[in-house]
C-alpha cells in the first residue's frame, strides 16, 4: 500500500497509468478492472453513475478502449480496460452506489470483471510494484495532481 | 449506416439555459461510449457558438457555464457544424464563431443524419 500526493496507490496492482485505471488478477485468467483513486479525484467527488455499456458483456474490449463511463454533474469520461480481453460482468453494487468507485476504488468500487485474451503478453505494458507507484507518481508529478 | 455515429441536433440557445448543458454532457458521454459524434447547431443553437456568449450562460446558478460544457465535448473529440441559414437568421459571420466550428448547409444535416444510428434532438 502505497500513498502518493495524498492518492492511495496499491503496489499489488497493475496500472494503466496514462488512463488512470488498475488491473487485478483474480485467477483463471480473469482480471478484476476498476478506476484508480486520481480518477475518483480527478472527476471531482461525488458521481451520478457508473455504467458498464451491456452491449460489451461477451464481447472482447481491446486495450485502451472504453469498458464504462463515469458520470458527474460536471464531468463525464470513460472507463478504459488496461487490457485485452471478453467482458464478464459489471459490478452490479454500483447501479446501486456508484461512489463505491470513489469510496473503495480497490475493493467494493470495482468497475468490472474480463477473461483476458493475453494477460501474460500485455501485464507487461502496465506499471506494477514498487517501480509501478514510482512511475505513477511522476505522471502525478507531472500533472500536478495530489487527491489530498 | 455506421452503428458508432450518432448525432445531436441543437436548437435550443441562450434564451433556455437549463437547456444547454446536457446536449454538450450527452456528447461527451457518446464519445466515451466510443461513438462519433457530431453536433448540428441551427436555430438557436447556433448563438451558443458565438465567441464569448457561452462564458454569460449558466443552466444552474452558480453553477458550471456552458462554455465548460462545450469545452469537454469539443475536448473529446465532438464534431461541431454550425448551419449557415441560422447564421444568416442572427446576422453572424464567420468570425463571430469559436474556433473549431465548420459551417453548412442544411443538405449536410440530412447526410450526416442519414448515416448515424441515432439522432437526438434538443
Amino acid at each position: 500500500m502505497a500513498n502518493v500526493r495524498g492518492c492511495n496507490l496499491p503496489d499489488d496492482l497493475y496500472y494503466l497509468i496514462e488512463k488512470h485505471v488498475w488491473a487485478k488478477p483474480m485467477g483463471g485468467g480473469v482480471i478484476r478492472v476498476g478506476i484508480t483513486a486520481v480518477a475518483a479525484k480527478l472527476t471531482g467527488g461525488k458521481l451520478a453513475a457508473i455504467t458498464v455499456k451491456a452491449k460489451n458483456i461477451g464481447q472482447e474490449v481491446l486495450q485502451g478502449k472504453s469498458l464504462a463511463t463515469v458520470e458527474s454533474s460536471k464531468f463525464v469520461g470513460p472507463v478504459p480496460t488496461p487490457v485485452t480481453g471478453v467482458l464478464l460482468r459489471a459490478n452490479e453494487k454500483l447501479a446501486a452506489d456508484p461512489n463505491l468507485a470513489v469510496s473503495d476504488p480497490y475493493g467494493e468500487g470495482w468497475v468490472a470483471e474480463l477473461q483476458a485474451s493475453d494477460w501474460d503478453g500485455q501485464k507487461g505494458t502496465l506499471a506494477t510494484g514498487a517501480e509501478g507507484v514510482a512511475a505513477y507518481q511522476a505522471k502525478l508529478e507531472a500533472d500536478n495532481i495530489s487527491c489530498s | 449506416m455506421a452503428d458508432d455515429k450518432v448525432m445531436i441536433i441543437m436548437t435550443s440557445g441562450p434564451d433556455t439555459p437549463r437547456r444547454c448543458a446536457t446536449p454538450f454532457f450527452f456528447a461527451s458521454l457518446a464519445i466515451a461510449m466510443e461513438n462519433e459524434v457530431t453536433m448540428f447547431f441551427t436555430i438557436d443553437g447556433t448563438l451558443l457558438l458565438k465567441k464569448g456568449m457561452a462564458e454569460t450562460i449558466y443552466p444552474k446558478a452558480g453553477g458550471k457555464p456552458v462554455s465548460g460544457f462545450l469545452k469537454d465535448a469539443m475536448d473529446a473529440g465532438v464534431t461541431f457544424l454550425a448551419c449557415t441559414a441560422s447564421m444568416e437568421l442572427h446576422d453572424l459571420k464567420a468570425e463571430d464563431l469559436i474556433d473549431g466550428v465548420k459551417m453548412v448547409g442544411g443538405a449536410t444535416m440530412w447526410q450526416v443524419a442519414e448515416d448515424c444510428k441515432t439522432v437526438l434532438t434538443f
